[in-house]
């Protein structure tokens, strides 16, 4: 266990460091001038700068270093969680992202949430009922999910319980309240999806010889569904779950601008549009991270859930 | 408590703003509006009132204004995350300047004239080299420390000293040499060579003048917020592209010559928030959730039927400075180097459907390289007049021969430019539909912010759009001499004698203070421009805000800025 531990560790820092050469590379390597772009981005206009001015204001930067320099050098501050200082807004990366974490975190927590009852509760049903109406319905309900466009369900939503019922706000961070339909509106794509799969295994696991069994012993279908069906039905939906809490966080990008949330999906809007490079790549590690952090849970909890995954993991 | 009231000031003081422009106003389109606003501000007072209650019931800002409340305003975003007036170009934060920081002087919005703020009186050497302002005394920054000779000159020096930091404030002190301490109340602006556009620079919130605290700063930190002002309200708090908060500040009493509430605010203070999505924003006007709802484009004339419905007020004003426009690129031995071309692009464009297409029936037609609230802006409606067979005629005297496709072609080649966007809007696809027309293939190429910096340094463009913007006509010179800027617009909008003789003129206008011969220069300039093909107008640029009816005395600075002192809200 310990060396499966280590192994999926090692391989989520490689991943991480990764994601940051890969965004610095894209970022220093690929633009023609970033010096220009770069000065361009903090308001200032580059042509009416002396060669001199435009020197200085380079090394004040660090760009008029070597690449490599340049990366090791912001490798290094990077590892020590200092982001350098943010090009358009006049403040350290870590202000601004230590400002803005909190909220999309609150956000993504509560659509996880909600990915699990709306998601699992869907196909619960849809596997449950066997009125034949009322599940062909349940099992189409994910689709249409998926296929409604995650800002116009945001400004539906909006329109309905904010301005026209005056239930909620429209937008801003302040209050339980304010969660709510960002939250809706971020879940609704990927508790559908998480929908879709656990039915289709649900479905098969329905077909497994123990259900045959275990019905045959007489229990009721729906002791089977949650003892035998749902544990070994979950394996497929928790690695889905894995993904679509990483998705959270580059769904916010539409929901939180849609709410005019100060999150750091707006924040990845913003600094993408303003060039804001230290920003963007600090905004890359923290989606990077995320994703790795909730990966490596989940393949812990698929051991968990599965001895077998370990065992084999060890044989290879 | 007096330390702590002050300490909080200083640190949180400050301000970002984003704007683009700023200018004169005088008369032109924007009366109309005004006029137009007026009477529906009236209408909407005296259906209130049920007819006639007390006040004059001409106007509903008569009534008597009522102290308390914070005005609640969402922009629709806060790209360069700066609040230092001195620095900021980005015209949201600039709004947020103005009430809290306060300049020398100050424009009046239906006249364009200069008038009294914090400098009482001034002079002006004929050469205008010399600008002598005695300041009005008495007044104090939020810190507590005077405004006094010395404190202007920390500020022209601190202004100076950000260099190419303040994208505007580069321009404004063009020339600038020192400034020199008379006495307390009188200060000394030195200029090595002719600016005279500096008086309506000091009505500007460029040249706001704040505590010399604030000079000790940081540029990032003056940025971030930590600037001390001595305007009506105090900045409290500043977050980039978040909110902005400000109070009311007890015991003002140094308001322009313009504004009629010469004591406190009313307002017990401004929260500021940003709302990307317009439907959002329009929603959060129409329910309560704001007062102000002020987008940068126009707000569509289906919210403002919304707004409407709601009771709510639209006003309008153009933002003075250089009108919306494309720059040619006439170096690249492109069809645009031929002036003939460049002659029939203008008579192959319809300004007068793209207003009312892309905007609404009312919408004011572009007249020039100025929006119409700019001093000194001329009426080009003539050379810029749409006019087909015109167009036609002037493709086929430069050889550009109609092919069997309806495109024009000369030596096997296709009459094609290429029009450098960031976003495909509405108004560059009419573009296109209109210069098929005459035969013109506008090709709309989209590109990334970074990707336009780059082609257009490079000048791989036919046409490329133009917005630097700044209240005094000279500002069209930040775009378009050769003697202020090196950016695209100027290497490539004009060849070398043409780019002598821009310069010629733009010094022409800043050489005399006298109005009527700078009337002039700009005048000549403006139909030099024209008639050599170097810019294309193709909108007013003009600034709507959507209020809530419980806005009054809501009032534009001579930048189309917000002005907030008269502003009180009914309960």
């Amino acid at each position: 266990m310990f060396r499966y531990l280590a192994g999926r560790l090692a391989q989520a820092l490689l991943v991480l460091w990764a994601a940051y050469t890969v965004t610095f590379v894209i970022l220093h390597v690929l633009p023609s001038d970033p010096v220009t772009l770069q000065l361009a981005a903090g308001g200032v206009d580059v042509s009416q700068l002396t060669p001199g001015q435009l020197h200085s204001m380079e090394a004040r930067y660090g760009l008029d270093e070597p690449v490599l320099t340049q990366y090791f050098g912001r490798l290094w501050d990077a590892l020590h969680l200092d982001f350098g200082m943010s090009l358009t807004q006049n403040v350290s990366v870590g202000t601004l992202v230590s400002d803005r974490l909190p909220s999309t975190i609150v956000l993504a927590l509560v659509s996880v949430g909600l990915f699990l009852v709306f998601g699992v509760g869907l196909a619960y049903l849809a596997s449950y009922v066997q009125w034949l109406p009322a599940r062909v319905l349940l099992r189409r309900l994910p689709a249409v999910g998926i296929s409604l466009p995650t800002f116009f369900v945001g400004l539906l939503l909006i329109q309905v319980f904010a301005f026209s019922l005056g239930w909620l706000p429209a937008r801003g961070t302040e209050g339980w309240r304010s969660v709510v339909l960002p939250a809706v509106t971020l879940a609704l794509p990927g508790s559908a999806m998480l929908a879709q799969v656990l039915i289709r295994s649900l479905g098969d696991t329905w077909q497994e010889p123990y259900i045959v069994t275990a019905r045959a012993k007489g229990l009721s279908r729906w002791a089977v569904q949650l003892r035998h069906a749902f544990r070994n039905a979950a394996l497929p939906a928790l690695t889905l779950l894995g993904v679509l809490v990483g998705y959270t966080v580059t769904n916010a990008v539409v929901v939180e601008t849609v709410f005019s949330r100060n999150g750091i999906g707006q924040l990845a809007q913003q600094a993408v549009l303003g060039q804001d490079v230290p920003v963007v790549q600090a905004v890359i590690v923290i989606a990077a991270a995320i994703f790795v952090a909730v990966n490596l849970v989940v393949d812990l909890l698929y051991s968990f859930l599965d001895p077998r995954v370990a065992h084999t993991a060890r044989v290879t | 408590m007096a330390i702590l009231w002050r300490r909080r000031n200083g640190e949180d003081a400050g301000g970002n703003t984003d704007g683009n422009t700023s200018g004169n106003n005088r008369s032109g389109g924007g009366h109309g509006w005004r006029a137009a606003t007026v009477s529906l501000l009236t209408v909407a007072f005296l259906a209130a009132c049920g007819g006639g209650d007390g006040g004059s019931g001409t106007n509903a800002d008569n009534a008597q204004p009522v102290p308390g409340g914070r005005l609640k305003i969402a922009f629709w975003a806060d790209f360069q995350g700066c609040i230092d007036p001195n620095q900021v170009y980005w015209i949201e934060s600039r709004s947020i300047d103005r009430n809290f920081a306060d300049s020398l002087t100050d424009q009046d919005p239906a006249t364009g004239e200069i008038v009294p703020w914090l400098a009482t009186s001034w002079t002006v050497s004929p050469d205008a080299r010399e600008y002598t302002f005695t300041l009005r005394k008495g007044v104090t920054f939020s810190d507590g420390t005077p405004l006094d000779a010395s404190a202007v000159k920390t500020a022209f020096d601190g202004v100076r000293d950000l260099g190419a930091k303040s994208t505007l404030g580069v321009t404004y002190l063009a020339g600038y040499e020192s400034s020199t301490v008379v006495d307390p109340q009188t200060v000394k602006v030195n200029f090595k060579v002719p600016n005279a556009a500096f008086l309506q620079a000091t009505s500007t919130t460029t040249l706001a003048v704040l505590s010399p605290a604030t000079y000790k700063e940081t540029a990032e930190a003056r940025c971030a917020g930590k600037v001390i002002g001595s305007g009506q309200f105090v900045l409290d708090s500043y977050t980039a592209a978040k909110a902005a908060r400000l109070s009311r500040r007890a015991g003002y009493a140094w308001p322009s010559a313009l504004v009629k509430n010469k004591g406190d605010a009313y307002l017990d203070g401004i929260d500021v928030s940003y709302i990307t999505e317009d439907s959002v924003r329009v929603g959060s006007l129409t329910t309560g959730t704001i007062d102000v709802a002020w987008p940068r484009l126009p707000i569509t004339s289906a919210d403002q039927e919304i707004i409407k419905a709601a009771n709510g007020v639209i006003e309008t004003r153009s933002l003075p400075g250089i009108s919306a426009q494309i720059v040619p690129n006439v170096n690249r031995g492109g069809p645009l180097a031929d002036l003939k071309v460049r002659q029939a692009l203008y008579k192959a464009i319809d300004l007068k459907s793209y207003a009312s297409t892309v905007y609404w029936d009312s919408y004011p037609v572009v007249k020039g390289p100025y929006d119409s609230t700019t001093p000194y802006a001329a009426d080009l409606s003539a050379k810029l007049a749409h006019d087909p067979a015109g167009a036609a005629a002037l493709l086929d005297s430069a050889g550009w021969a109609k092919g069997p496709d309806g495109y024009r072609y000369k030596d096997g080649r296709k009459l094609t430019l290429t029009y450098l966007i960031t976003a495909s809007t509405p108004g560059e696809q009419l573009l296109q539909d209109q210069l098929k027309k005459s035969g013109i293939d506008l090709q709309l190429k989209v590109v990334t912010s970074a990707q336009l910096t780059q082609l257009t340094t490079a000048g791989e463009f036919d046409l490329a759009g133009s917005y630097l913007t700044r209240g005094d006509p000279s500002v069209l010179g930040s775009t378009l001499d050769r003697a202020v800027t090196k950016n695209y617009a100027t290497v490539y909008s004009q060849d070398d004698a043409t780019a002598a003789e821009v310069s010629k003129l733009f010094a022409r206008g800043l050489n005399t203070i006298d109005p009527a011969q700078r009337a002039a220069a700009y005048k000549d300039l403006q139909d030099y421009l024209i008639d050599h093909g170097v810019v294309f107008p193709t909108y007013d640029r003009v600034q709507v805000a959507g209020l809530s009816n419980k806005v009054h005395g809501f009032a534009w600075t001579s930048e189309s800025f917000l002005r907030a002192n008269d502003i009180w809200l009914s309960k």
